[in-house]
């Protein structure tokens, strides 16, 4: 197939925070002009000065601005913008959203809408991923539709089992259940808060695997069949399922389970058609066995660490994928250099884990030596309560995993956030953390990294997380 | 620092109340801060009884603009977060902000379609601004060559039609949800609008 050019002049950010601040530097880079969209209380956001153009659309509320499809189109139109770029969260994997897009003749930067709508669907995306050839862990096939169905399926399985919610991500919708008097009621809690969080009630029943590792395949592909991966992510470090601490290469993947692990990855996208960059998520368990988990199809929070060993501009990549280029590199052109870690910096009391939203009344930047900061703050800045804790990323990049840990603890000690509480000070702690530093890290790291450091968790946060382990 | 409930009692040079003096065409959200003493011929102490008396009577926003120098003081909420009933925790960082961005942000000032009317509106405290409740474009009349739906002097009640908005393809009738006299326009025919930004001036 000839490739179908549409270079493109300007591209319109549905997002707000350090991700459209992300997107808009590679777009100057490629020389793409860019429109910001915010709410009105966002209006002194980094993204919106960067930015070549700026339109309020809509109150702080989400739903009716960041979120509101019709003013973002009608802003695009207004601004005559060739593609829009979704960033991760809000639209970003909305295949509604993709779907008016290509309606409205506006290139949506992410995979086709079916593949996005497949792969929203935790039930349909692993039974999809299990026919490409992925190894999916026992489960049901179907949303349980009663705990009678639920109880024979968990009793085949072996206990312990999680339910999870067919719509679900972010660890809502979550119950593990380690014996069947425990199933009817996880069941019938998962529902509830999986129909509260996505309007969709449907949960199904999985095996649990204890202590496993979170390990995630970057993958590049382009429109014409071309598919590679950039390696792997390891993000064990959770607290509730929402990812604390990334890093790239993970300390405990042989190259031979890397080539597995991303062929495997490679192989799956190409089978379903995959476009633009994405990642499959798997659970390697104790025996190194991987297991898919679920696809995310956008662009990621930690897509830094990739981009810092792999020296792969992911953002430019999604781009040019979207303009109908080629990808131009091959799996063999993969060059993993060094270790990179990254910490999120969230406006959050680092004990209680409770939000601190207010005005940032001094701001200091570490930089020296492989020092990335990510970040849409500045000193004045107030942190609007309506939006993610997340504020700013710091992502190091060394030689070994060793020094990329002494340069996190150097950076985060020069890190200077006065006003707000934020979790720099917990990111401090983990650095000098024993088992994190030989690299020995589960999923429930940080549940027993918080009961050591004497961090008490408030009682009502009694979700999954608390019964991870 | 700065409890946002406290605002209202400081009057003085505060981190949260801005002053701008310039002798660039008032435009967009270029500004400069602690040149007060260095670009202009006003006498500082005449500034210090204008500010005294611009929170006497409680102004949010004042300018004023004499030949080679302009004086802007602002404080309080911006106009569409009031309009939008709104909550607003973002209003006194405009000044700051720019003041930490630095030069750096006054070479990367976006073009926003609502500044300029969002300058103009501010000088009318008297006025009830009706704001673009979405992001779209206005149109003055019906069709291209209908007669605009109000003008200068037009009477408007509540209901009545004063422009459309198309946002999608969908032509938004836009009311006036006030009583009075259209005492200003802000915007031009088929020009984008976003949200919040004023559109009509209206004298009660």
């Amino acid at each position: 197939m000839i490739p179908e050019l549409r270079k493109f002049k300007k591209i319109l950010i549905a997002n707000r925070g350090e991700i459209a601040c992300r997107i808009i530097w590679t777009c100057k880079e490629m020389g793409i002009r860019t429109v910001a969209v915010h709410s009105d209380v966002d209006r002194d956001s980094l993204h919106v000065r960067f930015a070549d153009e700026a339109a309020c659309i809509g109150p702080a509320p989400s739903a009716q601005s960041y979120l509101n499809i019709p003013a973002i189109i009608s802003t695009a139109e207004i601004f005559n913008v060739d593609a829009i770029h979704p960033g991760y969260g809000f639209l970003a994997e909305s295949s509604t959203f993709a779907e008016i897009c290509a309606a409205c003749n506006i290139k949506f930067i992410g995979p086709p809408a079916n593949i996005i709508r497949l792969m929203g669907d935790k039930v349909e995306a692993r039974r999809a991923m299990a026919e490409a050839g992925l190894p999916v862990l026992p489960g049901s096939p179907e949303p349980i539709t009663s705990e009678a169905e639920g109880l024979s399926l968990a009793r085949e399985i072996g206990f312990p089992v999680i339910v999870k919610a067919s719509a679900g991500g972010g660890g809502r919708g979550m119950r593990i259940v380690h014996s069947e008097n425990e199933l009817g009621k996880a069941l019938e809690t998962a529902s509830t808060e999986a129909a509260a969080a996505f309007k969709d009630g449907s949960v199904y029943i999985e095996r649990y695997v204890q202590d496993p590792r979170h390990i995630e395949i970057q993958v590049l592909a382009d429109e014409y069949g071309d598919c590679i991966h950039l390696g792997e992510r390891e993000c064990s470090i959770q607290r509730r399922h929402q990812k604390l601490l990334e890093e790239a290469p993970s300390p405990v993947l042989s190259p031979e389970l890397r080539n597995q692990m991303g062929d495997a990855a490679v192989a799956a996208c190409k089978q379903l058609g995959y476009a633009s960059a994405g990642t499959v998520e798997f659970l390697l368990d104790q025996d190194n066995k991987f297991y898919f988990m679920e696809m995310n199809t956008r662009i990621q929070v930690e897509h830094a660490v990739t981009e810092m060993v792999t020296l792969a501009d992911i953002v430019r990549n999604q781009i040019r994928i979207a303009e109908g280029e080629r990808l131009g590199y091959t799996q063999d052109d993969l060059l993993i250099v060094g270790h990179a870690i990254e910490c999120r910096i969230n406006a959050e009391n680092p004990e209680t884990f409770a939000p601190s939203p207010g005005l940032i009344t001094a701001f200091n930047l570490p930089g020296g030596p492989g020092v990335r900061v990510d970040t849409y703050v500045y000193a004045g800045y107030r942190v609007p309560p309506f939006y993610d804790s997340m504020i700013a990323k710091v992502i190091t990049h060394a030689r070994t995993r060793d020094l990329a840990i002494a340069r996190m603890k150097r950076a985060l000690e020069a890190m200077v956030i006065e006003g707000i509480k934020t979790t720099i000070p917990l990111h401090l702690k983990i650095m000098d953390d024993p088992k994190f530093k030989a690299g020995d890290i589960s999923t429930s790291f940080m549940e027993h990294f918080l009961a050591q450091n004497g961090t008490k968790i408030p009682k009502t946060q009694s979700g999954a997380g608390a019964l991870t382990g | 620092m700065n409890d946002p409930g406290s605002q209202k009692a400081e009057i003085e040079l505060q981190p949260e109340t801005e002053v701008e003096v310039s002798s660039e065409p008032v435009r967009g959200r270029r500004r400069r801060r602690g040149s007060i003493g260095a670009e202009s011929s006003v006498n500082m102490d005449e500034l210090r009884e204008l500010i005294q008396l611009i929170n006497e009577n409680d102004f949010s926003e004042f300018e004023l603009e004499r030949e080679g120098f302009r004086v802007r003081f602002r404080r309080g909420v911006d106009i569409s977060e009031a309009s939008s009933g709104g909550f607003g925790p973002a209003r006194e960082l405009a000044a700051a902000s720019a003041a930490s961005a630095g030069d750096q942000a006054v070479a990367a000032v976006p073009s926003h379609p609502g500044a300029k009317a969002q300058t103009e509106a501010s000088e009318d405290q008297d006025l009830y601004i009706i704001p673009s409740p979405i992001v779209g474009t206005f149109y003055r009349a019906a069709s291209p060559n209908a007669e605009a739906f109000v003008k200068i002097g037009s009477r408007v009640e509540p209901d009545t039609v004063v422009c459309i908005i198309e946002a999608m393809k969908l032509m938004n009738e836009i009311q006036a949800e006030t009583t009075g006299e259209v005492a200003k326009i802000y915007v031009e025919n088929g020009q984008p609008v976003e949200y919040g930004q004023p559109l009509y001036g209206i004298k009660k």
